[in-house]
């Protein structure tokens, strides 16, 4: 013992000097992020994560980008100047987009930036139309189809020639040709998917020749296949200096960014999967930032030193109910009969009961308790922020009308026999089954022989239940991919919705307004869709938005130049605005 | 004992054998589409699905999947990790050598440690050595290893700000990246890339990362083998041939560390080989909190994504590990005890 108590302090010696949490600025010319989203792919026609579109996005540049934080603006990066109906840029008709291409530029590797690495960027994104990627949104824009390959996993016909059709130069002139109008384009071409890279580099790499003969044997590449997985040759303000997968990424300046120089000479990435290691390094300050979940939120704004900055997401989780629940040994659903030990696989099918389910939630309870003031919840699908967002009527907190409705439902059978059925959120989230328990309380209140029962899933066991019609109510997100209102409709409300599909209601007044919505390019016109879809919601009852995600982003106060635009989720960050000090 | 090594090795193919089939069968039971979610990270891939199902014909039937399986193996494709964003091979080398460099130093602390204390502890039995070091042992052995490792974290990291997480620290961790032919990877153990390299100031910063580790690992494993040594010890004191040794004069150094010691070592070595074996899984927890990443952080991971090629291959790994540890120590034991014979 007495040798420990000697040799302990000449242990912490060696080791270096005692001292409380740092309050310098720890490495001036370095933006050190922790987090625990890893990377899955660097390049750009894949990648479609937070983690690595942020990488992409650092290094390399698209035609234009978002105007800091709007999202209804935008600034010329590559191109000279935003193609507008004035400048002639986008056609009256709205098929017809031309960019100018801005002199000049060169690639890290030292190639020319030319207007056939822009087309030969964008068509190569399509061609490939990784499974899992995000071709799809452009896809639909030029071409019309949201993939290259039908059901059956087989390259559509045409397909690729629609594609080498729809993007053509013209000197220092893209232009893009559109079989319909497409009014997100523009929002879609200011992404990372849209980044342009240097054909020869990438050709000379062993990628895509740009012909049509080779298109095919590109097309659908397994991860970690994609010609740019892992090298990175952009002409954004940072260089790649160093990947290495689930440990860090490390960016170096470009110092021949054509553009104005950033002022850190590194961002470090670094992979630290607890929070309790994050939270540590925020507070010596070896981070300067950390990925904060929800339910830690409260500790990170308690930490000394640290400012936040609240950023209204363009993202919705909504509770869903299920019209056509798959019976077969379902356990969600108790008997599956309206026996008062379960539910019929189309309970949901009779409006009052999706009435009275809305009636039960006691929005403000929910937003005061579980929201604490930092999420919102919207009226409908359509959040605020996105064009065309518009208030539709609500179903207040009202337990007498949530009874009314019940004793109502399946000709007062429901109230009579009573039910029991089981709500579904994906586990660790604490806001879902915060709302999923708000529900489940409020409904058996209303009357002792109703028994809802609340169980959580990982969320990729969740992602495949609901796809299989498993649960009979159920919470759902959605994140904006670009800023339109259609990108929110089509997902969540429409029959073959990706996330409204498995509410299984076919409306067919609210598919004809979502895919009016798509082709209308008078903004009147569509406000007054979107509105119209609002209200639909409401009066159908389809489901009950419960919020919409404000994210916390936490940093170092000398951490400067953080802009919050509500697209920029997760790892997003542009280096190149911020400074220490 | 050739032969007998022989046989042991061969038996290492049927054990393989067995292990993939388990294995792979219990990850048959998750559906199709719920190892095809493993490949997708947001609502908006999702309607890929069916598409990444038949893409990677993970509706075939189990056999059709299993030599599937096999084949790629024999053509050294171990498959895609989704978790590392590589190649199961080449990420298999990248963390066993985060996982072993820790180990390195771990193991022998544990063995070393385990049988210095249990010997105190069991010679001085009942003695105020003996309780400390006996509530030592529970206190380390009913410690959860999270908490612990937690708990020295926040004290020498978040309030003396020494040993901070990670691998290497951010100045020599630049250093490589910015100067990547000064300095070569030959073993992916920094403490000894460091001296082969010729620097030890890249070495001593290794040896700070994994100061905690280390300390959390040893104490939390320590008291097993420490509580088998005592009682081993006891055991052997009470016995006629210590009697016999003492009246004879031998002193109590001799009866204690030639005599006793020797022969109540055999179970110690039997319980080391196994905290060697499972310490090669990596501590999930140590390399977790720690922000270490090696096989275990990496095991966390994908079990909890479901990253299919890579649970298979840590399984097919430990398996190796198991068999060829039990192999040394029988190996050991018969060095130990010239009774034993390997036929």
């Amino acid at each position: 013992m007495r040798a420990l108590l000697f040799i302990l302090p000449i242990v912490l010696a060696l080791f270096g000097p005692v001292g409380h949490a740092g309050a310098e600025v720890k490495k001036p010319d370095t933006f050190t992020r922790a987090t625990a989203s890893t990377v899955k792919s660097l390049d750009p026609a894949s990648a479609y994560d937070m983690a690595s579109m942020q990488k992409v996005e650092n290094v390399y540049e698209k035609l234009i980008v978002f105007d800091g934080e709007r999202l209804d603006r935008f600034l010329p990066a590559l191109a000279s100047e935003v193609p507008s109906l004035e400048n002639g840029g986008i056609s009256a008709d709205g098929k017809t987009y031309i960019f100018k291409l801005r002199p000049g530029i060169k690639f890290q590797e030292g190639g020319d930036l030319t207007a056939s690495d822009v087309e030969y960027s964008i068509e190569r994104m399509l061609v490939m139309d990784q499974s899992g990627g995000p071709a799809w949104m452009l896809l639909e824009a030029v071409t019309g189809d949201s993939s290259t390959r039908d059901k059956e996993n087989r390259i559509r016909p045409g397909i690729f020639e629609r594609i080498m059709n729809a993007v053509e130069t013209d000197g220092d002139r893209v232009i893009f040709k559109l079989p319909q109008p497409y009014p997100p384009f523009m929002g879609l071409m200011a992404k990372s998917w849209a980044s342009v890279v240097d054909k020869e580099w990438v050709v000379a790499k062993g990628g895509w020749d740009g012909t049509l003969a080779t298109a095919a044997t590109f097309n659908k590449p397994d991860p970690g296949t994609e010609t740019l997985f892992k090298t990175m040759n952009g002409t954004g303000p940072y260089r790649m200096a160093a990947w290495e997968p689930s440990v860090q990424f490390v960016f170096k300046r470009n110092e021949q960014y054509w553009g104005t120089k950033p002022a850190l000479e590194y961002a470090v990435y670094k992979i630290a999967s607890e929070w309790s290691t994050r939270k540590l390094m925020l507070q010596t300050g070896d981070a300067d930032s950390v990925q904060v979940d929800d339910q830690y939120v409260a500790e990170a704004m308690a930490i000394e030193g640290v400012k936040h900055y609240k950023l209204p997401m363009l993202a919705v989780s909504i509770a869903m109910f299920c019209q056509k629940i798959d019976p077969t040994g379902n356990p969600y659903i108790g008997s599956g009969k309206l026996d008062g030990h379960g539910i019929p696989p189309d309970f949901f099918s009779d409006i009052n009961v999706r009435k009275a389910f809305s009636h039960a939630f006691d929005r403000s309870v929910y937003a005061e308790e579980i929201l604490r003031g930092i999420s919102t919840i919207p009226t409908n699908p359509i959040v605020p922020g996105l064009p065309y967002a518009t208030e539709a009527p609500v179903y207040e907190f009202s337990p007498e009308k949530a009874a009314a409705f019940m004793q109502k439902a399946w000709g007062g059978q429901v109230w009579e026999k009573g039910f029991k059925m089981t709500i579904l959120h994906n586990a660790g989230n604490s806001l879902r089954e915060g709302a999923a328990r708000v529900f489940a309380d409020n409904i058996m209140a209303l009357n002792p022989k109703f028994i809802v029962e609340v169980a959580d899933m990982s969320w990729r066991d969740y992602l495949t239940a609901y796809r299989q019609y498993r649960f009979p109510m159920w919470m759902n997100s959605w994140v904006a991919d670009y800023p339109d209102p259609h990108n929110f409709a089509q997902p969540l409300m429409s029959s073959d919705g990706s996330c409204s599909k498995y509410m299984g209601a076919v409306i067919p007044e609210i598919d004809e307004l979502v895919r009016q919505g798509i082709v209308t390019i008078d903004p009147a016109k569509r406000a007054g869709i979107y509105k119209q879809l609002a209200h639909l919601w409401y009066e159908h009852a389809l489901g009950v938005p419960i919020y919409q995600s404000t994210e916390m982003r936490f940093y170092r106060d000398w951490v400067q130049g953080v802009v919050a635009n509500p697209l920029d989720a997760g790892d997003t960050e542009w280096i190149h605005r911020l400074s220490k000090h | 004992m050739l032969p007998y090594v022989i046989r042991r090795c061969l038996l290492l193919i049927l054990v393989l054998i067995g292990v993939s089939v388990l294995v792979f069968g219990i990850l048959m039971t998750f559906s199709p589409e719920r190892r095809a979610a493993a490949y997708v990270t947001s609502p908006q891939q999702a309607k890929d699905i069916p598409k990444i199902i038949q893409q990677y014909g993970l509706d075939d039937p189990f056999y059709v999947q299993y030599f599937r399986w096999i084949r790629e193996i024999f053509r050294g494709n171990l498959g895609w990790s989704l978790v590392a964003a590589r190649p199961v091979g080449e990420a298999f080398w990248r963390y066993f050598p985060v996982t072993l460099e820790m180990n390195c130093f771990a193991a022998p602390l544990v063995i070393f440690c385990g049988i210095w204390l249990g010997s105190i502890s069991g010679i001085h039995r009942d003695t105020w050595v003996d309780h400390v070091t006996r509530i030592f042992a529970i206190i380390g052995w009913s410690l959860p290893t999270f908490l612990f490792a937690l708990v020295l974290l926040m004290v020498f990291y978040g309030y003396f700000n020494l040993f901070s997480p990670g691998i290497l620290g951010d100045a020599y961790s630049m250093f490589i990246i910015d100067q990547p032919g000064q300095f070569v990877r030959y073993t992916g153990m920094y403490t000894v890339d460091g001296l082969l390299n010729g620097r030890p100031d890249i070495t001593l910063d290794a040896l700070r990362h994994l100061v905690l580790p280390v300390m959390t690992y040893v104490i939390v494993v320590v008291a097993l083998n420490m509580r088998i040594m005592r009682s081993g010890i006891i055991e052997e004191l009470a016995k006629d041939y210590v009697i016999t040794a003492r009246a004879k004069g031998a002193d109590k150094h001799t009866v204690n560390v030639k005599h006793a010691r020797r022969n109540a070592l055999l179970p110690v070595i039997t319980i080391s080989g196994q905290l060697v074996a499972l310490s090669m899984e990596g501590s999930i927890s140590v390399e977790v909190v720690f922000n270490r990443q090696g096989i275990g952080w990496w095991l966390a991971e994908s079990a909890t994504q479901l990253d299919m090629p890579v649970l298979m291959c840590i399984c097919l790994f430990m398996g190796v590990v198991f068999v060829v540890t039990n192999l040394v120590v029988d190996i050991l034991y018969a060095t130990i005890d010239p009774r034993i014979r390997l036929n």
